[in-house]
């Protein structure tokens, strides 16, 4: 049992990946452990290179860790699958697919019937905020829409666990916000366990239960922060702004070492 | 003046070239061009009334000719995406054969044409191989790119789905790779018609065939049919383009937003 006495979804204890290139070793990440816990919403921070979506790929199972282990329900992570969701920072929708099409996708790989397949799709637009566009072409959508089907599709086989990674690092400020908003709107309706992945220190503290902050590279877990608004917040609100605050200042000190790594490269 | 975008489209296609046509026409008309060297495109038109309305030579040399375009072409199209999704696949076919492909790629294909005469001989094979390597090459290395360039997270997404290498290779890689086939088809179609025509001309002998006509027409002297070749080849190319493969494209990759539509 975890903190606040619920389950603990997610754990990944002391991983360790290194990148080669050539005979340039990179390491994005040392000795990495955390837990996310079930039906809550994590976001982790940290700057720019500090292996925060490196982290979030091991788990998805798109690469594999140099050292250390990561387990769901306890089960040990392996390969990618269907018990995990993923939502990428460009969209990667298939162009080739309508709305509907693509949210249908992952289920009719996991065998569910074509029209309850359809009807639990056509569930998710309309909690995305996307009805009357099921049979429309991606490319005719804009980058906030695609976002929404990236996220129905992720959420269409019902996973235990929901990945983002910086999903809302391409759109504009304004729609930024309302999809911080939508997705705060969605998560209350499904609960789902999130680990979300952003630099964005006003996105954290408005989504998340828990803040995990980290260290320039290699990643290391700088300060977790709990974060115990009531929904949908105020950017504006005093204990917000404290909390906004509180991670500011831990992840300053991390920003300037960040910088200077780049420097030096 | 609003006209409707099709009916554009067409005027400012054809208008270039009626406008080249009529001073053609007027140049041989005043004998400024001589008109035993140069046809017209009068004469033209009714070298084409004759050979095909009174005497079906034309249809008949076409129709030779477009069999073995379809053999050679449809050959080399199948061969070429196999081949091409096997090499942008496996790294160990890719890494055997690209070298071969950039070397053999580099040779016109009309220079094989002699050697495959010496092989199977004066015959409709021997049209139909060359038909088929121009064919082939220009398929098998835009396959092979489109498969390589699919972007990798479209494949990761579809593996957090849990879909199989099958579902994978139908659902994801192959229309990924379809601007890229697409185009290697297009570009097979120029290639493929020239190596009919080249390969035609130099199997002296062989029966049929547009290539066949004009290089008959040249021994006697007959300029008409020689230029009625010329108009065919050139008719046949562009409505083989346009037709088949720019509807294929309109029902796939340009409804998908994959390219821009032409203008």
């Amino acid at each position: 049992m975890g903190k606040g006495g619920r389950k603990v979804k997610l754990k990944a204890i002391n991983v360790t990946k290194v990148f080669e290139e050539g005979n340039r070793r990179v390491m994005a990440l040392q000795d990495f452990s955390l837990e996310v816990r079930e039906n809550e919403f994590t976001v982790i921070v940290g700057p720019s290179g500090c292996g925060k979506s490196t982290f979030l790929y091991l788990v998805a199972g798109f690469e594999k860790p140099t050292k250390g282990e990561i387990f769901l329900d306890g089960k040990l992570i392996t390969k990618p699958g269907p018990d995990r969701g993923f939502v990428f920072q460009e969209p990667t929708l298939y162009p080739w697919k309508t709305v509907l099409g693509n949210i249908m996708f992952g289920l009719e790989i996991t065998g569910v019937p074509k029209e309850e397949a359809k009807k639990r799709a056509m569930r998710l637009i309309k909690m995305v905020g996307l009805k009357g566009f099921e049979n429309a072409y991606p490319h005719t959508l804009s980058g906030g829409m695609k976002q929404r089907v990236g996220i129905a599709r992720a959420l269409a086989y019902d996973p235990e666990i929901l990945l983002m990674d910086e999903p809302f690092g391409a759109l504009d400020a304004q729609t930024r916000k309302v999809m911080q908003r939508e997705l705060t709107r969605i998560w209350e309706q499904t609960k789902k366990t999130v680990l979300f992945v952003t630099h964005s220190v006003i996105e954290a503290v408005y989504l998340a239960d828990t803040i995990v902050v980290m260290t320039a590279r290699p990643g290391r877990i700088k300060g977790i922060i709990e974060v115990n608004l009531p929904r949908p917040r105020s950017y504006t609100d005093e204990k917000y702004l404290a909390i906004r605050e509180k991670v500011l200042n831990l992840l300053e000190e991390e920003v300037t070492k960040s910088l200077e790594l780049q420097r030096k490269l | 003046m609003n006209l409707n975008p099709k009916v554009l489209r067409w005027l400012r296609f054809l208008s270039p070239l009626t406008v080249c046509l009529a001073v053609w026409e007027v140049l041989t008309f005043f004998n400024i061009l001589n008109p035993r060297l140069v046809s017209s495109p009068s004469y033209i038109m009714l070298r084409m009334y004759d050979l095909t309305v009174l005497n079906p030579t034309l249809l008949v040399y076409l129709y030779r000719s477009l069999y073995r375009l379809a053999l050679g072409y449809g050959l080399g199209a199948l061969l070429g995406i196999s081949f091409g999704i096997l090499m942008g696949m496996n790294r160990y076919v890719h890494w055997i054969a690209s070298p071969i492909l950039s070397l053999l790629i580099s040779i016109p294909t009309i220079a094989w044409v002699p050697l495959f005469l010496y092989l199977v001989g004066i015959g409709d094979e021997t049209v139909i191989l060359a038909i088929f390597l121009g064919c082939f090459f220009a398929v098998v290395y835009n396959t092979m790119n489109g498969i390589r360039s699919i972007k990798k997270e479209l494949i990761w997404a579809s593996k957090t789905m849990g879909a199989d290498s099958e579902t994978i290779f139908f659902q994801v890689m192959f229309p990924g790779a379809l601007v890229s086939i697409i185009t290697g088809l297009r570009l097979a179609v120029g290639y493929s018609w020239r190596a009919l025509v080249g390969a035609e001309m130099l199997a002296s002998g062989i029966s049929g065939g547009i290539g066949r006509m004009i290089y008959a027409a040249r021994s006697l002297n007959d300029v008409n049919t020689m230029f009625t070749g010329l108009v065919i080849i050139a008719l046949g190319g562009l409505l083989i383009d346009h037709l088949i493969l720019g509807l294929l494209e309109k029902i796939t990759i340009e409804k998908w937003g994959m390219v821009r539509r032409r203008e």
